[in-house]
């Protein structure tokens, strides 16, 4: 069997709060197998966002052992955490999280900056990555004179840009209208499918988790059942 | 990454122009007040040490026999005196103020190697009775005095027999490159001074006598048998060395220098105070902004240099600006402060100087926003709030 994209084992991460010691993670333990479309559900509070951030090495755990894409993150110190970030995750919020200053051109083109690219090739991998998510039109725009489905697919525009392995998506679809979500869940579906990536997808919607491949289930900081869809369909 | 610098910049157009002004402003403006310190101290530089200068021992305003020439001009060591007097007269009108003193036309350049004149000008001097030199920036104030080669002076102090004017004849324009002699006096000969007032009854007294020295001669022992010489009056005097001179008379400016001082450090303060807050206020804009980069792979130090660098720029945007500001200026405010205080210049120094004081405001302005962008968590910095 293939060593697993993610691997997570004995996962445990607390929050002090006030005197409080909250354990939000409790011994988690957890594989996703690579090029599959997971999504993560459960009740509010429950540690999703806590565990896609520890995944994606946003965050430190208290202990336990997280391996992502072949590196075990324990042995990373900050600026190697960042790098390692830069070549092998994407990021989608909920809240989309573009630069406001910048225009969705320039947005995509940031994450490239980390990479030996020249400017001039950083600027066709943005506009092909804009192209992909259907807004080759809307390149020179700033984020506020996009709607929200536009600016999500901004944010999974520059999320791919830098070709990672794993999109770590927290409620991508939590703040956009039935049909720009819609938009964005072929995106991620296609970006599975035709690209091969490993997606982890944080949603509270029982129609958006249906489009991927398993569901994962959180509750109270332990793991529940796991459910394997059909292979996801693409829409229409 | 230059490009998000540049773009937060002029995302703020107002905030970032009021801080980049006000530094700039603040920057000129201590380039002056130093500029002014510095021009007292260039004088006191400059100012000799083995050139002696007697006075009243009352007071610089208090005139001195004629008759001590002689006496003086006899002391070991001595090589040449030349008398000063304080005219205190006013072309055409009283605001036209400059200084203008009777000397010894002679013994002048023998003094005084460091004023320069040309040859015409120096023979002219020396053997027309009313003729005098004026300083190369007094002659550019009154161009009409080298058009028509006269200058009428109105002797306030010391009132023309006839009740005009006193009549003097241009002999030429004198240029002194050293600090402690400006270009903005006018000199005329004392013969003609005394025989005029001469005729109205009693001789003027003298305000200062000037001595350059023999080399190697003991400064101090002439200094004491100078003043022992007049210890019993008529009129008693002190001698003092011309740096020493030059002190006292800067001295009767009381602290100004030292008050100008605190009020460029006053100005210091204030933009500085001005600057952290205008980026204290972009720091906090750009938490959210420095989550995401950290979230897409950018290191700490990246979200330090985003807001150091925005820093760095306002405020050496506003040196800049100060700087050639100040360079401007310089030349109208030297004909501005003229009388007050002529000589003044603006050193390299003090342009190096504010350079630097700009670096330095930028990065201290910088520092806690860029320290605390570096610090921050990026979880926790995409929790904040947007701009
Ligand atoms: N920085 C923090 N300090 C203290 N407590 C925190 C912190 N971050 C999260 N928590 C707590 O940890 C728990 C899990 O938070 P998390 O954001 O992971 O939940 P979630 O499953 O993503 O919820 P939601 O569905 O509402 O987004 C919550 O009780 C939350 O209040
Ligand atoms: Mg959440």
């Amino acid at each position: 069997m293939p060593e697993p994209m993610i691997r997570v084992r004995d996962l445990t991460k607390r929050y002090q709060r006030g005197g409080e010691t909250l354990t939000v993670l409790n011994n988690l333990k957890l594989e996703m197998e690579e090029g599959r479309f997971y999504a993560l559900m459960g009740p509010s509070g429950s540690g999703k966002t806590t565990l896609l951030n520890l995944v994606g090495g946003l965050d430190s755990p208290d202990s336990g052992e997280l391996i992502v894409a072949g590196e075990n993150l324990a042995e990373l110190d900050n600026n190697d955490l960042a790098r390692w970030r830069a070549a092998n995750v994407g990021f989608v919020f909920q809240g989309f999280n573009l630069i406001g200053v910048l225009t969705a051109r320039e947005n995509v083109e940031l994450p490239l900056k980390l990479t030996p690219l020249s400017a001039a090739q950083r600027r066709k991998q943005a506009e092909t990555a804009l192209q992909l998510v259907g807004l080759g039109d809307r390149m020179d725009h700033r984020p506020r004179q996009l709607s929200g489905g536009q600016e999500q697919r901004v944010a999974i525009a520059r999320a791919i840009a830098t070709d990672p392995k794993v999109i770590l998506a927290d409620e991508p679809t939590g703040d956009l209208d039935r049909k720009s979500a819609e938009q964005v869940l072929d995106l991620l579906v296609r970006l599975n499918r035709e690209f091969k990536k490993t997606i982890l997808m944080v949603t509270h919607d029982p129609a958006a988790a249906e489009r991927a491949q398993s569901i994962v289930h959180l509750d109270k900081g332990q793991l529940g059942r796991i459910e394997h869809n059909q292979p996801a369909v693409a829409a229409k | 990454m230059f490009k998000l610098v540049f773009k937060n910049l002029i995302s703020h157009p107002i905030r970032s122009g009021i801080t980049a002004v006000s530094v700039g402003v603040a920057l000129f403006l201590i380039c002056l007040l130093t500029s002014i310190v510095t021009t007292l101290q260039s004088g006191l530089e400059a100012a000799s040490a083995t050139r002696l200068v007697v006075m009243s021992s009352i007071s610089l305003f208090v005139d001195i026999p004629l008759s001590y020439q002689e006496r003086i001009a006899k002391v070991d060591g001595i090589k040449n005196i030349v008398k000063w007097q304080w005219f205190g007269g006013y072309y055409q009108d009283q605001k036209n103020f400059f200084a203008q003193f009777a000397v010894d036309p002679d013994r002048m350049f023998e003094v005084y190697p460091e004023v320069k004149v040309d040859e015409a000008t120096k023979q002219k001097f020396l053997t027309q009775r009313n003729a005098c030199i004026v300083g190369s920036q007094l002659a550019a104030e009154f161009p009409e005095w080298v058009e028509t080669g006269k200058i009428p002076i109105t002797g306030a102090l010391f009132p023309h027999p006839s009740g005009a004017a006193w009549d003097f004849e241009l002999a030429g324009v004198y240029r002194s490159e050293a600090a402690n002699f400006d270009n903005r006096t006018l000199f005329f000969r004392w013969d003609l001074f005394e025989e005029t007032l001469k005729g109205e009854g009693e001789a003027p007294g003298v305000g200062v006598y000037v001595m350059n020295v023999e080399p190697g001669a003991d400064i101090e022992r002439m200094r004491a048998e100078i003043e022992g010489m007049f210890e019993n009056g008529p009129a008693t005097v002190r001698c003092d060395t011309e740096s020493e001179f030059t002190r006292q008379f800067i001295s009767m400016l009381g602290d100004i220098p030292m008050f100008l001082s605190w009020i460029g450090a006053g100005v210091l303060v204030a933009i500085l105070l001005g600057a952290i807050n205008a980026m204290l206020m972009a720091g906090r804009e750009q938490t959210h902004d420095v989550g995401i980069l950290k979230a897409l792979g950018f290191t700490d130090g990246a979200a330090f240099g985003l807001l150091i660098t925005q820093s760095l720029i306002l405020c050496v945007f506003g040196g800049v600006l100060g700087i050639a500001l100040a360079a401007a200026l310089e030349a109208p405010i030297t004909l501005a402060l003229g009388a007050q205080f002529p000589g003044f210049f603006i050193k390299d120094s003090t342009y190096l100087a504010a350079a630097a004081v700009s670096l330095v405001v930028g990065l201290a302005a910088g520092a806690v926003p860029a320290w605390t962008a570096l610090r921050v968590n990026c979880v926790e910095a995409l929790r904040a709030k947007g701009a």
